[in-house]
């Protein structure tokens, strides 16, 4: 929501700056950005009750002088004589009905009207519904406005539940579904209620005579309902955050006013219709409760001085809730009014002392499987369960985000192979990945498993030993049997033949219900540890990478280590990795065969052969200076 | 010269995996929070609306139930749960206090966007005795804080509303650039929660926080874009060893 800062200070007598009142909103808890002069409000879903610029005064009296001078009409005023009848009291408890007429209708408007379209850049309707609105912004009450001379006949409110069409006053016509509170005139539905009012009945630029339905309705009532019908609607967020029941004299009177203020009234009648007094709610002073909620030691004053400055009444032992403060209920509810009084960060902090309890290691086999299998090169990846296949078992959503995402997965390992496929596309020719999460299914009751999954193909490893080892089954078998020498595990071909690839690496997969692992597994060493620090990121490229190898003679063997050295830190903005891929010591011949591998991606551009060249180059000439070290066929 | 046969062979590097970034967050937080005597429960990722909602004090009206926020499954009998808080309750049920639990895993909201994605990550943490006050969970707060961005970190609370914690709050950070960053809600049990939870509110009272890991990991890592963390991308993965 949207206030300006000249509404707010022009009733505060300190005249603070923007900043000021900014730092006393956050303080109370009232998130904002500003935009020049104007509060961008964010409001919690409790204080409906601050949804305007009374509200938001209310709560800043704890800090400032505040003085309202919003004059009101005070006369006496005639019956409205309308035939209508409340079938949902439940929902609407009250409402009120006031009928204007006026001599002319104004084109210019005056004092807060005017500031408030003028201030926050707002277009205006016609005159009622723009006295409607501002009226609105300034107390939290909405009100609607119906061109009276369209409301002939019987007018209801009640709760409907049937299929019918209803166009908004924005033209927007919608079809009302499931049950719906509305107002019907002549058994048509003129007014979604405390959402957005009908085109047949809405008032137009050439309104005199108006009939005003200022009203309460249960915010249950109303909630879902804009969201449901894709209708922007301020009246609907005030109505299901809750607006004051006992404000609705008040604001129509308040409407009187604004409204002489622009033309004469011809002639003016109210009803109100009731069916129960609003509760006062109570609650006993405890100041005690209260300083040992917050941990702090305030005096019973001061605590009252408090709740007196936001409305709040002391009577009798018992503190009386305000009309429009529906949230507050407990004395937690009072111990927060104070805390927000004082300032949160004002609260002296003290010290926490949980007794600690020696508990056994939480998920010690799963998290000992996680370290071996990062031992083996094996990277942990985290997948989203919404699938669109089905299979018998899964579970499905009644409310998927899209048609692809409408079932819960029974299995990792189909997640596995897509983040294989995905890597493969961005030329990874070893890939080895695993995941533990739970996995549901459906039969007879909801079951859950948690599962570990593994995926593996392609190259065991990126160095000299394993680069030309490929993973198959018997890797992987060899690699569990070492730690689990006495438990069987059921590895499995993924074909290819679906998975629209060219490659034709071995895809061995894995998936195992973590409770089927014995406790042997704890025994194993692990090397890899979890890291220390959190590593800055860095941005990874989309973009292709290509690779180039160079294999090297050495004849001085000394030589060896200057040439890894100056490879393997070797600087360009242009190579990714390098890593020695060949490494062969023949005696007999007196040489080393040591081959590097250079992978080339930009984060700026698709390279093209002459950028690498120029990197390769440079890699070749550098190395050849070291003396003792050729490249076979250069 | 050196002789052939001193000549070492060049270091063997194996290639040594990682693991998950918000799965390694989550469990430094949760690391963090058992070194403070917190017990870790866990609990199911399909919950039922009672334990999910109405055990944690929010009303069948609240915006939260819609079906465009949870995630109904089977027919509406059961939900994707939206926090990690009905752990919390199942243990209440189930120990009697003082308690002080942790969980930490996967929860669903019905979001997809930039920003926000439908599965997140939580860590949440309760501690009912008696006598514990807003004035204890502010220092249990800066420990966290300070814990996980450094002493110099400066912090703020802030008042919010969370229907299951009463007086509630949210802590922002001061980033490097100057902007407030939210990092955590945390408040007071409600104390209607806690007679949920067949507690003597009376005589118990209790303190709850909840971090979103994704939120922290960012910021720790740098990371600008939460879908990274789901690409399952190599190049991703292997830079945080």
């Amino acid at each position: 929501m949207k206030i300006a800062y000249s509404h707010l200070v022009q009733h505060i007598e300190e005249n603070p700056s923007i900043e000021q009142i900014s730092d006393r909103l956050f303080q109370l808890g009232h998130e904002h950005e500003i935009d020049g002069n104007i509060f961008d409000m964010e409001f919690t879903p409790n204080r409906g009750d601050c949804l305007s610029i009374n509200g938001l005064l209310r709560d800043l009296a704890v800090f400032y002088t505040v003085d309202l001078h919003q004059e009101v009409f005070t006369e006496k005023l005639n019956e409205l004589l309308i035939d209508f009848e409340n079938l949902s009291e439940s929902i609407c408890p009250q409402v009120s009905f006031l009928k204007l007429e006026i001599d002319h209708v104004p084109e210019i408007y005056k004092d807060s009207l005017n500031n408030y379209f003028l201030d926050l850049g707002l277009n205006k309707n016609n005159f009622f519904t723009d006295v409607s609105n501002y009226l609105s912004y300034e107390t939290g009450q909405p009100t609607h406005c119906y061109d009276a001379n369209t409301i002939k006949g019987k007018l209801l409110f009640h709760e409907i539940e049937k299929n019918e069409g209803f166009e908004t006053l924005l033209d927007k016509k919608i079809a009302l579904t499931g049950k719906n509170a509305v107002f019907s005139l002549n058994s048509e539905v003129i007014n979604l209620a405390g959402v957005v009012g009908g085109k047949s009945t809405s008032c137009s630029v050439n309104t005199k005579t108006v009939i005003i339905e200022c009203a309460f309705f249960q915010p249950e009532a109303i909630i879902g309902k804009s969201v449901k019908y894709d209708i922007q609607s301020e009246a609907s967020h005030k109505f299901e955050r809750g607006v004051d029941p006992d404000s609705h004299d008040r604001v129509l009177r308040r409407f009187i006013k604004l409204v002489s203020e622009h033309a004469n009234i011809k002639d003016m009648s109210i009803i109100s219709y009731k069916s129960k007094d609003n509760p006062i709610h109570q609650i006993t002073v405890n100041v005690k409760k209260i300083n040992q909620i917050i941990g702090i030691n305030i005096s019973e004053k001061e605590y009252l001085d408090y709740l007196s400055k936001l409305g709040f009444v002391v009577e009798e032992g018992f503190i009386k809730v305000p009309s429009f403060r529906s949230d507050i209920k407990t004395q937690n509810d009072l111990a927060e009014e104070v805390a927000r009084v004082i300032g949160y960060d004002n609260i002296a902090v003290s010290e926490i002392n949980i007794p600690k309890n020696e508990k056994a290691s939480h998920k010690a086999i799963e998290n000992k499987l996680r370290f071996f299998l990062l031992d083996h090169g094996f990277y942990e990846v985290i997948n989203s369960p919404f699938i669109n296949l089905s299979s018998e078992e899964a579970i499905r959503v009644d409310n998927p985000l899209d048609s692809n995402r409408e079932y819960l997965r029974t299995n990792i390992t189909n997640s596995l192979i897509d983040n294989l496929l995905f890597n493969e596309r961005r030329q990874k020719d070893s890939i080895k990945l695993f995941e533990i999460s739970d996995v549901y299914s459906s039969s007879n009751g909801i079951n859950k498993k948690r599962n570990l999954s593994i995926i593996a193909s392609g190259r065991v490893g990126l160095n000299y030993e394993d680069f030309s080892k490929k993973i198959n089954k018997k890797y992987l078998t060899t690699l569990f049997q070492e730690i689990l020498p006495n438990e069987v595990f059921d590895f499995k071909i993924v074909s290819r033949d679906f998975l629209n690839t060219k490659i034709k690496n071995e895809i061995v997969t894995l998936e195992v219900d973590i409770d089927k692992f014995s406790s042997d597994i704890l025994s194993y060493n692990e090397v890899s540890k979890s890291p220390e620090g959190f590593v800055q990121f860095n941005p990874i490229s989309d973009l292709p990478s290509s690779s180039k190898d160079i294999s090297y003679s050495i004849k001085d063997f000394s030589k060896t280590k200057e040439l890894q050295d100056l490879l393997l830190n070797y600087q360009s903005e242009i190579i990714k990795n390098v890593y020695i891929f060949d490494y062969f010591k023949n005696e007999k011949q007196e040489e080393i065969k040591i081959g590097f591998r250079f992978v080339f991606q930009s984060k700026k551009t698709t390279l093209n052969s002459a950028e690498i060249e120029l990197v390769y180059n440079d890699i070749v000439s550098q190395s050849l200076r070291i003396e003792g070290i050729s490249i076979p066929g250069i | 010269m050196p002789a052939h046969k001193d000549i070492l062979p060049p270091e063997l590097i194996k290639d040594r995996g990682s693991l998950h970034p918000i799965n390694h967050m989550k469990d430094s937080i949760m690391n963090l929070l058992i070194s403070f005597g917190f017990e870790i429960v866990d609990g199911p990722e399909i919950e039922t609306e009672e334990f999910n909602f109405d055990m944690l004090n929010i009303k069948k009206s609240h915006p939260a139930r819609q079906m465009h926020d949870t995630f109904y499954v089977e027919n509406k009998s059961n939900l994707l749960r939206t926090h990690t808080s009905p752990v919390q309750i199942r243990g209440m049920l189930e120990k009697k206090p003082p308690l002080a639990f942790i969980s930490g895993g996967k929860v669903y909201r019905k979001d997809d966007d930039a920003t926000h994605l439908p599965m997140f990550h939580q860590v949440e943490g309760i501690y009912v005795d008696e006598n514990v006050n807003f004035a204890q969970l502010k220092d249990l707060i800066y420990k966290i804080i300070y814990s996980l961005f450094g002493e110099e970190v400066e912090l703020r609370f802030r008042p919010s509303y969370f229907p299951f914690t009463e007086p509630s709050a949210e802590v922002d950070i001061l980033s490097k650039e100057g902007k407030w960053l939210e990092i955590l809600g945390c408040g007071l049990v409600n104390p209607v929660v806690l007679e949920n939870c067949n507690i003597d509110s009376n005589k118990y009272s209790g303190l709850a926080f909840g971090l979103g890991i994704e939120r922290i990991a960012m910021l720790k890592h740098g990371v600008t874009d939460i879908r990274e963390f789901y690409k399952s991308n190599l190049d991703f993965l292997s830079q945080f060893k």
